[in-house]
């Protein structure tokens, strides 16, 4: 971080794409000695970016280092900071404040088979999970991965489903709350999706992100389907200002997403999601 | 701020020689003191001495202002076509702040935790902090609101004060703390005194806290939703305090074309939109929920998530909420009530 933790470093847009309906991922070309600050970043960190004029929100970084130099975010045009962002094109310059938060202990999950359960925009920070485990296949067991968004016009990162399918000992499993035709794979909650596909808890974890709801309701049906509670990792987020632990904006009972999280286990926060509702 | 800098020598002097301390002071610093503003008591600027409010029980805000603004601006944003460029705006400028009472000098104990110890430290708040040197003025009794004494203060307790003044029949018992507060003292024109002050009044009711391994306990009570009925949100009391420190970070356009300021504004978890994210989702919303935060941030997640030393809460028991709550919700009778639920 730069010595003033509320000084954002510049990034230039180095490129801009549809995802999907009002969902853009902005890659960003950091400037000014952001690239040293964000080359060790890990799966699960997040950072504030700023459309400058309009302020700055936080977002999961939607890649690792190793498929830089860019950093990549997904947003979802919703508030006027998304909205400014959405207004920007190639060669622009944003502002990049990070990595904050802890992160997935990617070390830990070695030699498990990992369950990654991601809801619309909520797919964003678990992409750079993803994408550590197909880099580094023979280190983790068999990885399932279930996809879901309201429509399939909000699915994320469809052109890369391709090789999360093509990756060994992989399932991909996605499905949509309401279809339009040109969909001929599931429709139906992902708790639906996850009783179908029934994972074992032998040996595995499971990684979370999406709506609290769903959060919620994953979690639980996880617990129920045999997963114990320390095997359920969740990433979290709030409307959170600094990002740095002071704002006081996302307490989750005594602890802070920023700077505890956003990456928990349910054993840490299962009491307390109550409250994130 | 240690006791174990305390520099055990103590003046006696005049109002008179105060004010002309003061004047002087005020001509090399930007002086800080209690100065009634259209009939509101605030800490703020002085020129001189005579701006000063003598004979007050506590300013209606707490310090906080001075050095954690209501609004403040971090960056100032530079914009033309595909180039930005980032003016940080530190404050500059050394500041002695007069007259700070015990509780707000407690207030900022717990805010240094929060915003200095806390790492990353804040750099706008701790070269404030760093800049300021604190007199502080001993309360002779307390308020009909106080109850600093319930919460482990006192309105003679010293710490955090640089110099510390005690008010005597006549004249001021001048104690220097700290290095920094002996720089101020004009030791030569000051005769040295073996005299101590006399003991602060203690007569307010003392209230009985709920142990703090009770809080997780009442977290589902339905007192919450009972007490809540009547706050409006209006969100006073977290202004008021000196340890509330919710805040928002945004933008705002300068006059001139494509100049821009990031600033920080107060804000409270009590208000209805504070935890509302990205696409509506609003956690927190019902009043009960966002009243019980307010004082379980105060009294039990503040001492978990901060270094307050051997304090348990970051209430200091000044009593403003108390006084400026427009439906009556008093601290002192919420926590004994809780209290009471143990």
């Amino acid at each position: 971080m730069s010595d003033n933790p509320m000084k954002p470093y510049l990034g230039r847009l180095a490129e801009v794409k549809d995802l999907g309906t009002e969902i853009k991922l902005f890659r960003v070309e950091m400037l000014n000695g952001g690239n040293e600050a964000f080359c060790n970043c890990k799966p699960g960190q997040f950072a504030f970016v700023s459309a400058f004029g309009l302020g700055e929100a936080p977002f999961g970084i939607a890649n690792t280092p190793e498929h830089g130099p860019y950093i990549d975010f997904a947003i979802n045009r919703l508030g006027s900071v998304t909205t400014g962002l959405h207004e920007l094109g190639e060669g622009d310059i944003v502002g990049v404040r990070g990595p904050l938060g802890n992160w997935f202990p990617m070390d830990d999950f070695k030699g498990k088979n990992l369950v990654i359960l991601g809801g619309g925009i909520g797919g964003a920070p678990l992409r750079p999970v993803i994408q550590h485990v197909l880099d580094h296949r023979g280190d983790y067991g068999k990885l399932t991965i279930l996809w879901a968004a309201r429509h399939p016009s909000l699915l994320v990162f469809t052109d890369e489903y391709e090789d999360w399918r093509k990756s060994p000992d992989t399932g991909l499993h996605l499905t949509v709350d309401a279809s339009d035709p040109t969909w001929d794979r599931n429709v139906g909650l992902i708790t639906d999706l996850l009783k179908k596909v029934n994972p074992s808890p032998e040996n595995a974890v499971s990684i979370t992100c999406g709506p609290p709801i769903m959060i919620h309701y994953v979690t639980r049906l996880l617990g129920e389907m045999g997963f114990a509670p320390q095997n359920n990792y969740v990433t979290l987020e709030a409307r959170m200002h600094c990002g740095l632990g002071k704002c006081g904006r996302c307490n989750l009972g005594e602890k802070l997403i920023c700077v505890d999280g956003p990456v928990f286990n349910m054993e840490e926060v299962g009491h307390l999601l109550e409250t994130f509702l | 701020m240690s006791t174990s800098q305390t520099i055990n020598k103590t003046w006696l002097i005049s109002q008179e020689a105060l004010e002309n301390w003061l004047d002087s002071l005020a001509k090399a610093r930007s002086l800080i003191a209690p100065r009634d503003v259209d009939g509101v008591l605030l800490y703020r600027p002085v020129e001189n001495s005579n701006q000063i409010k003598w004979g007050f029980t506590r300013p209606v805000l707490s310090a906080k202002e001075v050095f954690f603004p209501s609004t403040e601006r971090l960056l100032k944003i530079e914009k033309t076509n595909q180039h930005v460029t980032l003016l940080e705006t530190l404050p500059e400028g050394q500041t002695v702040i007069f007259g700070l009472r015990p509780c707000d000098a407690r207030g900022l104990q717990a805010l240094d935790a929060l915003f200095i110890k806390h790492t990353p430290t804040d750099p706008y708040y701790a070269r404030r902090r760093e800049n300021t040197a604190i007199i502080g003025l001993a309360c002779k009794e307390m308020g009909p609101t106080c109850f600093c004494t319930s919460v482990g203060g006192a309105p003679d307790d010293s710490d955090g004060m640089d110099v510390m003044l005690y008010e005597t029949e006549d004249s001021y018992l001048v104690r220097a703390m700290t290095e920094k507060g002996l720089a101020l003292i004009p030791q030569t024109e000051w005769p040295l005194t073996e005299e101590v002050p006399a003991p602060a009044k203690m007569d307010a009711p003392l209230y009985s806290l709920p142990q703090q391994n009770s809080w997780p306990a009442h977290f589902n009570a339905n007192y919450w939703e009972h007490v809540s009925e009547r706050c409006l949100s209006c969100r006073v009391c977290a202004y008021v305090c000196p340890t509330c420190r919710c805040f928002v970070i945004r933008d705002e356009s300068l006059t001139a074309p494509g100049q821009f300021e990031r600033i920080r504004c107060w804000d409270s978890c009590n208000g209805a939109n504070y935890r509302r994210i990205a696409g509506g989702h609003r956690p927190r919303s019902e009043k009960g929920e966002r009243l019980r935060n307010r004082f379980y941030c105060k009294f039990y997640y503040y001492a978990e998530q901060y270094d307050l030393g051997e304090e348990t809460s970051a209430c200091t028991g000044c009593g403003r909420c108390v006084d400026s709550c427009p439906v009556n919700i008093d601290i002192t009778e919420v926590l004994t009530e809780l209290g009471r639920l143990a």
